[in-house]
C-alpha cells in the first residue's frame, strides 16, 4: 500500500509546499523531491523564495533561472534509480515576465515599447508583489512542458505564503478595475493633464494620485499601461488558466510545519486560511518530532527515587551524584520535549484528519538537514507507510 | 531588524525595546506583520493598531499597516479627509492597491521616516529609539530597496522626493542600523551572510553586528563534560528502578551535547563569515512567550557576554 505522501507524489502534477518561516519548508520541498524522483518521476523543485537556500539543500553551487538537472551519480547516492530525475531551479521574476511579454505582444515595436519603459524595468525587475505572480506563471509554462512529470513549489515564508495563490484572481481585477481602464483610455495619453472624465469616481483616484506622486509618473504608468492594452486579453486568459491550474485536481497542498506551541499555532492558523482559499490540502509534515528512544518515561519518577541507583552506576567517575542529577535532570528536558511535540503533533493531526489529509512526523535529525545524504534520510522518512507514533 | 524566518525577530525586538527603555530613552517598535504580537509578548492584553499603545512609560508599540499609513499620508498631503475617504472607498482604486507593487514598503518605510521626523512637546525627538521588526529576509530585503527603485522609476515629484528622503535615512549611519537576527544552524547561518553582504555593499544600510539567537547552554555541568559518554558505559542491564534504562538517558545527554556542539559551531561561522561581532541570546527551554522571558533576553542583550542562562 502506498503511503498518502507516496500517492501525492505519483498522481499530481504539481505540489505547493507551504508553512511559516523557519519550519524546514524548503528542506521539505527538497525531500520530496527526492522521494519523487525515486518514484521514477522526473521531478522539477522551484524555489521562489528570493534567499537561496534551495541549492544549499541540494548540494548545488548555486541555482539559476532555468532548470538544473542533478548528475545521476549524485542521485544514485540519493536512491534514485531507473527512470527518476530531479532537477532544481529559482524563479526569476525578471525572466519570467519578459517571456510573457515576449509570448503576448503582437509586434516587436510593442514588445520594445514595454520592455523600456521605466516602469516596467523596475516594476518587473525589483518591486515586490509580481514575484507571486511570476512564480504562478512559471508552474504553470512548466507544468504544461513535457519536460517533468511533478513540479515541487516552495513558497516565501509566513504572511506572504499565501499571497501567491490570490495572485491570478488578483491581477485578472486589476486589469478589470476601472482606474486602468481610464489609465487606458487614449484620450488620457493625448490629453496628458486634463481630467474631464465622465467616470468621475476613478477621475478623482486619478487626480488623487497625480497630486500626491507627481507630473509624470501617470503619463509613465499610462505609457506602461497602454502598451500592455494589446496583450492584456493574452494575460486575462492566462491568469484563469493558472488559477484553474492551482485549484483544480492536478495541484496538492502540503503545509510545512514546526513543533512548539506558537509554530503550532501558526501552522492552524495558515491551515484554516489555506481551507478558506479552496486550495486542497494533501497532507501536514511536522518537522523536528522529538521521540523518546524507549519505553514512554513517566516524568513523576524522573523526579527522584533513581538518582542514588543512578549515582552508584556512575560512581567510576568523578563527582556521581551531581552527574547523576544532570542525567535525570537533561532526560526530564528531553521528556519535555517529547510530550511538547506530541501536543502539536495532536492538535495539527485533527486538522489534517478533518481536511482527509495525512500528517507526517520527521524526526528531529541529530545533525542538519544541509547536505544531499540527509535529505536523502528524510526522503525516507516521508514516505514511510508506518507513520512514527510515539 | 530582520532574518530568516522563524529566527526569533519579534522576540529580539521586543527584548531591545525593554533593553532601551530601561536607558531612560524614548522607544516605539514597529510591527509590519499581519498578526500584532509584540504587545501580548510584552505582557499587555491591549492591541496597539495603527494608533499605537503605551506598553510601559517610554516604550510605546504600534502595527504598521499600509493602508491606513496611506490614508493617513493622503489627508496631510492633501489636507481633505473627506476626500481621502472617498478615494479609499473608490473599489476601482482599492483593486488597484491590491495589485500594485511596491506601494506598501514605501508607505511603511516613509511612515517610520515621518515619525523619526516628530518633535517631543519638551524638546528633542518625540522617539529616540524607533526598531522596526521588518518581514523576513526576502521580503525584507524588498522593503528596503523599494525607495532606491522608486527613485530610479520616478522622474519627479512628491513621490520622489519621498523616496530619497527615506533612502537618505537609510543610509545616514548615524540614524539607522539594520540587526539582523540568526540562528546557529546551517541554513540560517548562511542565510545571514547572504543578507549582510547584499544589505551593506548592495543597497548600502550600515549593519554593526549580528544576534544569533536561541544559543543553548552548554549541556553539562562544568567538569562532567564526558557525561554521555559515562552514561552509555553503563552495562545495560543495570537496574535503575524508576529511571528510563542507561541507553536511552544517555541518548537524551548526547541530543543536548549534539545539540549544543553544533551551535557553538555555527556561532563561530556566522562571525567568519559576516565578519562582523555576534551577539549570542539564550535558548529557553520553554519558548518565548512571556514579558518574563522577553526580561531575559532583554538582559542577555545588554550583558557583557550576552549569554544568560
Amino acid at each position: 500500500m502506498n503511503s498518502g505522501v507516496e500517492q501525492m507524489l505519483l498522481t499530481r502534477r504539481v505540489v505547493v509546499c507551504v508553512g511559516c518561516g523557519g519550519v524546514g519548508k524548503t528542506t521539505t520541498s527538497a525531500a520530496l523531491g527526492v522521494a519523487a524522483a525515486r518514484l521514477g518521476r522526473r521531478t522539477l523543485v522551484l524555489t521562489i523564495d528570493p534567499a537561496k537556500r534551495l541549492a544549499d539543500a541540494l548540494g548545488l553551487e548555486g541555482l539559476g533561472a532555468e532548470p538544473t538537472a542533478l548528475p545521476r551519480e549524485v542521485l544514485a547516492r540519493a536512491g534514485v534509480a531507473g527512470s527518476g530525475e530531479l532537477s532544481a531551479m529559482m524563479l526569476d521574476m525578471k525572466s519570467t515576465f519578459d517571456g510573457l511579454v515576449e509570448r503576448f505582444a503582437k509586434t516587436e515595436a510593442e514588445r520594445q515599447r514595454i520592455l523600456e519603459n521605466p516602469i516596467y524595468e523596475h516594476v518587473s525587475d525589483a518591486l515586490a508583489g509580481s514575484a507571486e505572480y511570476s512564480a504562478m506563471e512559471k508552474v504553470f509554462e512548466l507544468s504544461q512542458s513535457d519536460a517533468f512529470d511533478l513540479i515541487v513549489l516552495d513558497t516565501p515564508p509566513s504572511q506572504h505564503a499565501l499571497d501567491f495563490l490570490e495572485a491570478p484572481a488578483r491581477l485578472m481585477a486589476f486589469l478589470d478595475s476601472s482606474v486602468v481602464q481610464l489609465l487606458l483610455h487614449p484620450a488620457f495619453a493625448a490629453g496628458r493633464t486634463g481630467f474631464r472624465w465622465f467616470q468621475r469616481g476613478a477621475a478623482r483616484v486619478l487626480q488623487t494620485i497625480e497630486r500626491v506622486s507627481g507630473v509624470g509618473f501617470l503619463e509613465d504608468i499610462s505609457e506602461f499601461l497602454l502598451a500592455f492594452e494589446g496583450m492584456s486579453e493574452g494575460f486575462q486568459a492566462r491568469a484563469r488558466e493558472v488559477q484553474a491550474l492551482l485549484f483544480g485536481p492536478e495541484t496538492g497542498f502540503v503545509l510545512a510545519a514546526g513543533p512548539g506551541t506558537e509554530a503550532t499555532a501558526q501552522a492552524a492558523d495558515l491551515l484554516r486560511r489555506l481551507d478558506a482559499t479552496g486550495a486542497r490540502l494533501e497532507g501536514v509534515i511536522l518537522n523536528r518530532v522529538l521521540l523518546w528512544p524507549g519505553r514512554a518515561p513517566d516524568l513523576e519518577l524522573l523526579g527522584g527515587p533513581g538518582r542514588p541507583a543512578l549515582a552508584e552506576a556512575l560512581r567510576a567517575g568523578p563527582r556521581a551524584p551531581e552527574a547523576a542529577d544532570a542525567a535525570v535532570d537533561l532526560a526530564r528536558r528531553f521528556a519535555e520535549g517529547v510530550r511538547r511535540d506530541a501536543a502539536s503533533a495532536a492538535t495539527l493531526a485533527k486538522r489534517a484528519e478533518h481536511a482527509g489529509a495525512f500528517l507526517r512526523k520527521i524526526l528531529e535529525f541529530d545533525r542538519d538537514i544541509s547536505d544531499l545524504d540527509a535529505l536523502a534520510t528524510m526522503a525516507d522518512l516521508l514516505v514511510q507507510t508506518e507513520a512514527l507514533e510515539s | 531588524m530582520t532574518g530568516k524566518g522563524g529566527t526569533g525577530k519579534s522576540s529580539v525586538t521586543a527584548a531591545l525595546g525593554v533593553a532601551a527603555a530601561r536607558t531612560g530613552r524614548r522607544v516605539l517598535l514597529i510591527e509590519t506583520g499581519r498578526d500584532e504580537v509584540l504587545p501580548r509578548l510584552l505582557g499587555s492584553k491591549q492591541t496597539a493598531g495603527y494608533a499605537g499603545c503605551e506598553l510601559q512609560p517610554g516604550l510605546r508599540a504600534m502595527r504598521l499597516d499600509p493602508y491606513e499609513a496611506l490614508a493617513e499620508y493622503l489627508s496631510l498631503q492633501l489636507g481633505l479627509r473627506r476626500l481621502v475617504r472617498g478615494v479609499l472607498g473608490n473599489k476601482g482604486f482599492r483593486e488597484l492597491l491590491d495589485a500594485a507593487p511596491g506601494w506598501r514598503e514605501l508607505i511603511t518605510l516613509g511612515t517610520v521616516w515621518h515619525l523619526e521626523q516628530q518633535t517631543h512637546p519638551a524638546g528633542g525627538p518625540l522617539y529616540d529609539l524607533i526598531v522596526v521588526d521588518a518581514p523576513a529576509t526576502g521580503h525584507g530585503l524588498t522593503l528596503l530597496d523599494v525607495p532606491r527603485v522608486v527613485a530610479a522609476a520616478v522622474r519627479a515629484g512628491p513621490l520622489r522626493r519621498n523616496a530619497e528622503r527615506v533612502e537618505a535615512m537609510l543610509r545616514d549611519p548615524d540614524a539607522t542600523v539594520l540587526l539582523p537576527v540568526a540562528l546557529p544552524e546551517e541554513l540560517p547561518a548562511r542565510e545571514t551572510a547572504e543578507l549582510v553582504v547584499r544589505v551593506r555593499d548592495g543597497i548600502g544600510i550600515p549593519v554593526d553586528r549580528v544576534v544569533v539567537n536561541a544559543m543553548p547552554a552548554p549541556p553539562f555541568p562544568v567538569g562532567l563534560e564526558k557525561l554521555d559518554e559515562r552514561l552509555a558505559a553503563i552495562p545495560p542491564t543495570t537496574k535503575i528502578p524508576g529511571l528510563p534504562e542507561p541507553g536511552v538517558l544517555a541518548r537524551c545527554a548526547r541530543h543536548f551535547a549534539e545539540r549544543h556542539a553544533l551551535a557553538s559551531e555555527y556561532f563561530e561561522r556566522v562571525g567568519a563569515w559576516t565578519q562582523l561581532p555576534t551577539v549570542p541570546l539564550p535558548l529557553l527551554p520553554g519558548g518565548v512567550e512571556t514579558r518574563e522571558d522577553i526580561e531575559r533576553l532583554a538582559r542577555a542583550l545588554v550583558s557583557e557576554e550576552g549569554q544568560a542562562t
